[in-house]
């Protein structure tokens, strides 16, 4: 059933649109954020459409892992970040 | 037949924030539209999923994603909120 990864990876490039052209440290932040919950859903629904339970595994250390991405680059860009 | 529905549901919610993340005019609207819906929308494609077929193995992986998803979620919206508020108001205080 195809039709539910179509409307994932749609949504995927509106958010990535965001991530492109928002004025702020603080939009391209939760575009990433919201862009990384996306692919792991995606995932999630592949591996499970498709019976491959290793996309699963992938999808547990993807969400750990850009998580603590999006903390850390929240906290160095509230103390000062690239410019000072 | 209830997990296409939960699914549908949950794409559905996706579709909106996506569009409030591309539409609304502000850093902490367009915080809201993705925190809100990214929760409420991911989440309920994940429960459809652990309830399309028996129970198995693979069930207990996604209930551990969703229950990373509700918890990461609102401490990465709270993170990003101060870190923006913070900076913002860093900058008007040194021009003062």
């Amino acid at each position: 059933m195809p039709i539910a990864e179509g409307v994932l990876l749609l949504s995927l490039a509106g958010v990535l649109t965001r991530l492109v052209r928002g004025p702020s440290h603080g939009d391209r932040l939760l575009a990433y954020n919201s862009a990384a919950n996306r692919v792991f859903v995606l995932l999630a629904v592949i591996g499970t459409f498709s019976d491959r339970p290793a996309f699963l595994s992938v999808s547990v250390v993807y969400a750990a892992l850009s998580f603590l991405g999006v903390v850390i680059l929240a906290r160095f860009t509230e103390r000062g970040g690239g410019h000072r | 037949m209830i997990s296409w529905a939960l699914i549908a549901l949950g794409l559905l919610l996706v579709l909106i924030g996506t569009l409030g993340v591309l539409r609304l005019p502000d850093v902490y609207s367009r915080l809201q539209a993705s925190g809100v819906s990214d929760n409420a929308g991911l989440g309920l494609v994940l429960v459809g999923l652990i309830a399309r077929n028996g129970f198995d193995k693979a069930d207990l992986i996604l209930g551990l994603l969703l229950v990373l998803l509700l918890l990461t979620n609102p401490i990465v919206t709270h993170s990003i909120a101060k870190s923006t508020f913070t900076l913002e108001h860093r900058e008007k205080g040194e021009e003062q």
